[in-house]
């Protein structure tokens, strides 16, 4: 009797689920049933032969614009890109006033992992489900978007774009440009934030002076990790760390050579710092301040956030690190909970043979690119809208809005100057994502972290190498993964003295001849001499 | 009567019983088992048959506005087999992937078939209940987490044993920058966290073993050590088998990503696989016809193993078909 | 009966090697747990490694409860957790079962054919090419349907209803039991510790999924819980410029782990009845 019951029920189930299923795919899809096994083969070859047709029904997630407040008319646009913390339409009030400002309704949605995005703009792209407008994650997938005739040329509607280029600055678009034409909106230029941080307590504690020269950083490094600075009676402290190779980024400077295979002008000569002469005195000072056993054993190791946890615990002395991760205002109070008389300041490059430089910052570099699908092209209204979009983050009030949120709520102007309130770091948190041309970034940073201007001045401030591989795409036939693995792994083995740095000539002639660096090497100096670099 | 309209009858593969040969007449026959396996069938055409076409992007020069069909073939057509090939690093990384999958092929059977057989021998009810509840939930840690404790807990400079280490007068132990070390943490942590996820198979299998005879050996005299060796073992012996010829399938899948989580440029030497290859290589650089090829690589060296190792398993009437 | 003290040492050793475990297994997880309830700044002060908090704050589960999306994903999970688990089992062993017939022409081609898809694949781009022709863009269905059957399940299954007795299914079919009753009143019944299992391998997929829903799902309202905590968990990986950003830090992660998975396991433990009941077959042979 009972087990009648079950199966009725599982039967009911079944059945159900069948029904909800087959009303689910024929409601969806003008494609048919499900159970027509043939159909969705040829759609979906068809899609794929016939990008332009698919981009035609552009909106297939059908979706309801419920509580998008959007009014009716409105030209719904398709972002993606990648971040976090979107809040749902109805409490996006950034969403809801460019809305409004420009008649649209917009989709943003965001991947808070790279790789999750690559895959979803990925597949979009090959179906045909192309999103108006979208995060172009690196130079080497714009190539590669190029190549393939994904991408619309904004060359000809750069007239269209005037709010853009005077946001952005003309200089910027080099950064998207291949071949002579502009194939993406780069962000607004950023600055540069990492720096040596160094405890001054510490420092005072031994009667040190922070550190000029590197002579002296390797001195200070050492008696942080060997005299006992944070006074608990244990040899437990390091003096130095960071992340991977970056830890040295100013002693590379030092030397007057950038990180690992970077490309600069030195003496008005295009370099490699792989071949810049100066790169082994460099490894030899690095390899001296590693066998001092003061720099953390794991740097190399460090992912994330492990050096800055390594910092704020109290365990280390020194660290290469960004102002945000060491001075916002959650960190600052992290650290003085765990120690009241922790006091970190900003280290200048420490000097030395070649110079002072902190860490290289690539003119090629931006914080993200958009690039709109040649698709769109057809779509005269929808492409015009997209214009709109980028035009209106990038002027005045647009640009409020999407830097700082709503006037009157989140902030208040006085003059010129932008004041903000206590519900600008409550909820206005997000409005980043919504900045598709970026933001004039020292103003910015300056209003939104007001306590933290001196680290953003300084930061900014350093002597830094310019290096320009943000204009570098790869040539074919050279396989950067295999080539930075074995650059990065003689590199530990130089530092480390696993090998004698009078390898490094052999090493040179290794990496050239097993893998392909010849190729690499040729091909990016004839694109940054095109540029006119080197000349 | 209810029971037969549940399914779609149009779909009846012996709708007509005009062709009266004799192996029409058996599908006929067993048409009811036929019907049953539509559903399954219907999603394996759908979902996994019908995207099959997706490998020949091994052989082309994907485009993704051309798409599969039109991109252009790769010339020459094995291209993307031979950069993987012709990488320095090939013997490397497939050492390193047999190697790793081999040690996790072992040690994540057999711990957790002790495991289920200890359980199963437990006669505290509660006890052994709570030890399969909290043996169980490492499962649900991702592997980020994982690393983030075993950090907490082996990290040369704060790690917690290394502290214990020095304290004790000893030197730390550089258990993840150093290459002797690595491969046994990866497989540790993989028995740690697999250990009560995979015994509940084996628990299925030992539940389901016919307690007569139990009872019979009992009347034998046998001890609890024979009861298993004659009883629980047999038992299970087609699921372990089974699960043994499948893992075979999958013997250069060493487990993305754990070690892409796990790994830093002083262990690639012994930690870098396949997949940790084709992600920085293909992937990060959107070649997807260079993914394809090597996914295409080991499922045909996993295809040879799973036919062979089943073709062994039948001769002792066991295996898949 | 026989060797009482024999039978006592072997009750202790069980007894000590399963206490090892569970305390290997609790130690890790204890300390996630305590993280997630400790300031972290507390955490940081005692080296980053806690095991029992000094101070509780219940902040990050507030803080999660209230001004993340958890509890909306939490919906979505539950919604295609139940949905998908059900579908899953139902076809599982329509499929098993037929496999598990010997006699079945063309078993072997079928089998044959779930093995093939374990090894190859056509890839994501024609995976999602399908889903998209089909409609399921943006609905539940694209999280429950692309995973309708997993292959080792199918095996598993068939191999445990392999070996029911033969004579089972002789008696029934004397009786003139057609094969859809066969498989409901005798043999599911029989399976219950193997349904079980496959279930909570299901389950357990659902729970955990959440490629599907990054792949097939851009409406957030319809992000289960995963893609949530993966938001958070991996926060520290944003470029530099966003430093608008509030770091989630340690705390908030491991509360939305714990979040999470509690569910999910606190469901086993009501399941492992099932596992141990054993098969009624002596009853239904005699």
């Amino acid at each position: 009797m009972r087990r009648m019951k079950i199966v009725s029920v599982m039967l009911a189930v079944f059945m159900l689920s069948c029904s909800v299923l087959a009303g689910c795919s024929s409601g969806n899809s003008s494609n048919g049933e499900a159970s027509d096994a043939n159909k969705p083969a040829n759609a979906a070859a068809g899609n794929a032969n016939q990008p332009a047709d698919a981009a035609a029904d552009n909106g297939a997630p059908a979706k309801d614009a419920e509580g998008s407040g959007a009014s009716a008319g409105a030209v719904k646009l398709d972002i993606i890109e990648t971040g976090n913390n979107l809040p749902t339409p109805d409490k996006d009030f950034i969403k809801q006033a460019i809305d409004k400002a420009i008649q649209t309704d917009l989709n943003l949605t965001v991947y808070a992992s790279g790789d999750d995005y690559k895959n979803q703009l990925n597949v979009r792209m090959a179906s045909g489900n192309f999103p108006d407008l979208f995060q172009v994650p690196d130079r080497a997938a714009l190539k590669q978007f190029v190549d393939q005739g994904l991408l619309l040329d904004l060359t000809p509607y750069m007239d269209k774009l005037q709010d853009v280029k005077g946001f952005i600055g003309d200089e910027s678009l080099k950064k998207t440009t291949m071949g002579g034409d502009v194939y993406a909106i780069p962000k607004a230029p950023n600055i540069p934030y990492n720096t040596y941080w160094i405890r001054k307590d510490w420092l005072d504690k031994l009667g040190l002076q922070p550190p000029s020269t590197i002579d002296e950083f390797l001195n200070v490094t050492k008696a942080f990790a060997e005299q006992d600075p944070d006074g608990n009676g244990k040899k437990d402290t390091i003096g130095l760390t960071g992340s991977k190779f970056s830890t040295f980024a100013p002693i590379f400077g030092a030397f007057g050579v950038g990180d690992p295979n970077t490309f600069y002008v030195k003496e008005g000569k295009l370099v490699n710092s792989l071949y810049d002469p100066a790169m082994k005195d460099a490894l030899a000072f690095i390899k001296k301040l590693i066998d001092t056993g003061a720099v953390d054993p794991e740097i190399m190791a460090n992912t994330g956030l492990q050096h800055q946890e390594k910092a704020i615990k109290g365990q280390a002395g020194i660290v290469w690190i960004d102002w945000p991760n060491l001075s916002k205002d959650q960190f600052t109070e992290q650290i003085k909970k765990v120690n009241p008389n922790a006091d970190w300041i900003q280290l200048a490059p420490p000097k030395g043979p070649g110079g002072q430089y902190d860490g290289p910052f690539d003119a090629g570099g931006t914080s993200g690119m958009y690039a709109i699908p040649k698709a769109l092209e057809n779509d005269k209204e929808k492409l015009q809208k997209v214009f709109d979009l980028l035009n209106y983050v990038s002027g005045t009030d647009g640009s409020q809005l999407v830097q700082f949120g709503i006037k009157g709520t989140h902030f208040n102007l006085e003059g010129d100057k932008v004041v903000p309130t206590d519900l600008m770091g409550k909820e206005a948190g997000f409005t980043w994502l919504y900045q598709f041309t970026g933001r004039p970034e020292m103003a910015y940073l300056q209003t939104k972290f007001a306590p933290q201007s001196k680290y953003i001045e300084f930061a900014n401030s350093q002597p830094r190498i310019q290096i320009l591989n943000g204009f570098l795409s790869n040539p074919d036939g050279y396989n950067p993964a295999d080539a930075t693995r074995f650059i990065e792994e003689e590199f530990v083995k130089f530092i480390y003295g696993k090998n004698p740095i009078a390898g490094y000539d052999a090493f040179l002639k290794t990496l050239e001849a097993s893998m392909n660096f010849k190729t690499y090497m040729d091909a990016s100096t004839k694109q940054l001499e095109d540029l006119g670099y080197g000349k | 009567m209810n029971r037969r309209t549940s399914v779609p009858s149009a779909h009846d593969p012996a709708a007509q019983p005009g062709v009266l040969s004799a192996f029409g007449r058996s599908i006929w026959r067993y048409k009811a088992f036929y019907v049953m396996l539509l559903p399954g069938l219907l999603y394996y055409i759908v979902f996994k048959y019908i995207p099959m076409y997706g490998v020949i992007i091994a052989f082309k020069n994907y485009n993704l506005m051309e798409g599969i069909w039109s991109s252009p073939w790769a010339s020459p057509w094995n291209k993307h087999f031979l950069t993987f090939f012709e990488s320095p690093y090939f013997s490397q990384l497939l050492t390193n992937t047999f190697l790793i999958s081999v040690y996790k092929l072992i040690f994540g059977m057999v711990p957790p078939i002790a495991m289920a057989l200890l359980l199963n021998e437990c006669r505290i009810k509660w006890f052994r209940s709570l030890i399969q509840t909290l043996t169980y939930m490492p499962h649900f840690l991702s592997w980020v987490i994982i690393y983030g404790i075993l950090l907490a807990l082996l990290s040369q400079s704060s790690g917690l044993l290394n502290r214990w280490l020095e304290d004790a007068g000893g030197t730390a132990i550089p258990f993840l920058t150093s290459t002797s070390y690595f491969r046994s943490i990866l497989v540790g942590s993989e028995i740690w966290q697999n250990l009560g996820w995979g015994a509940i198979i084996y628990l299925a299998a030992i539940a389901g073993i016919d307690p007569t005879l139990y009872e019979a050996a009992r009347v034998d005299g046998a001890s609890r050590m024979r009861m298993i060796w004659h009883v629980t073992l047999p038992g299970i012996r087609t699921v372990v088998i089974m699960l043994l010829i499948l893992n075979l399938g999958h013997i250069l899948d060493a487990g993305f990503e754990q070690i892409y989580i796990m790994y830093n440029v002083q262990v690639y030497a012994v930690a870098d696989i396949l997949d940790t290859w084709v992600f920085r290589t293909g992937l990060q650089q959107l070649n997807f016809s260079l993914a394809s090829a090597v996914g295409l690589f080991k499922a045909a060296i996993g295809l040879i193993l799973v036919l062979g190792s089943n073709k062994l398993a039948k001769r002792w009437g066991e295996g898949i078909w | 009966m026989v060797k009482g003290t024999n039978d006592r040492v072997v009750n202790t050793v069980v007894f000590v090697i399963l206490f090892g475990c569970g305390l290997a297994a609790v130690f890790p997880l204890l300390y996630v747990l305590s993280v997630s309830l400790t300031p972290f700044s507390e955490v940081l002060k005692n080296g980053g490694f806690i095991l029992i908090p000094k101070s509780i704050t219940f902040d990050a589960y507030r803080k999660l409860l209230t001004e993340s999306n958890i509890p909306s994903a939490f919906k979505v999970t539950v919604l295609v957790t139940v949905i998908g688990t059900i579908l899953n089992l139902v076809v599982t062993a329509l499929m098993a079962y037929p496999l598990s017939r010997k006699q079945l022409p063309g078993r072997k081609f079928f089998l044959m054919m779930v093995v093939f898809t374990l090894l190859f694949s056509g890839g994501i781009i024609p995976t999602y090419l399908v889903v998209k022709a089909l409609g399921l863009l943006d609905t539940i269905w694209a999280m429950i349907l692309p995973n309708l059957v997993w292959s080792f399940n199918v095996l598993i299954m068939k191999s445990f209803y392999e070996s029911l007795p033969e004579e089972l299914f002789e008696s029934a079919r004397i009786d003139g039991a057609k094969e859809f009753r066969i498989l409901l009143q005798i043999v599911a019944p029989l399976s219950i510790p193997v349904t079980m299992t496959i279930g909570l391998f299901y389950t357990v997929g659902h729970w955990n999924e959440f490629f599907q829903a990054i792949m097939y799902v851009t409406d957030r309202t319809l992000f289960p819980l995963q893609v949530v905590v993966r938001e958070i968990l991996i926060q520290t990986q944003q470029p530099l410029e966003n430093v608008d950003n509030m770091t989630p830090g340690e705390t908030l992660q491991m509360a939305s782990v714990i979040m999470a998975s509690l569910p999910i396991i606190v469901v086993y433990p009501f399941l492992q009845k099932h596992f141990t009941k054993g098969m009624l077959l002596g009853s239904v042979k005699g």
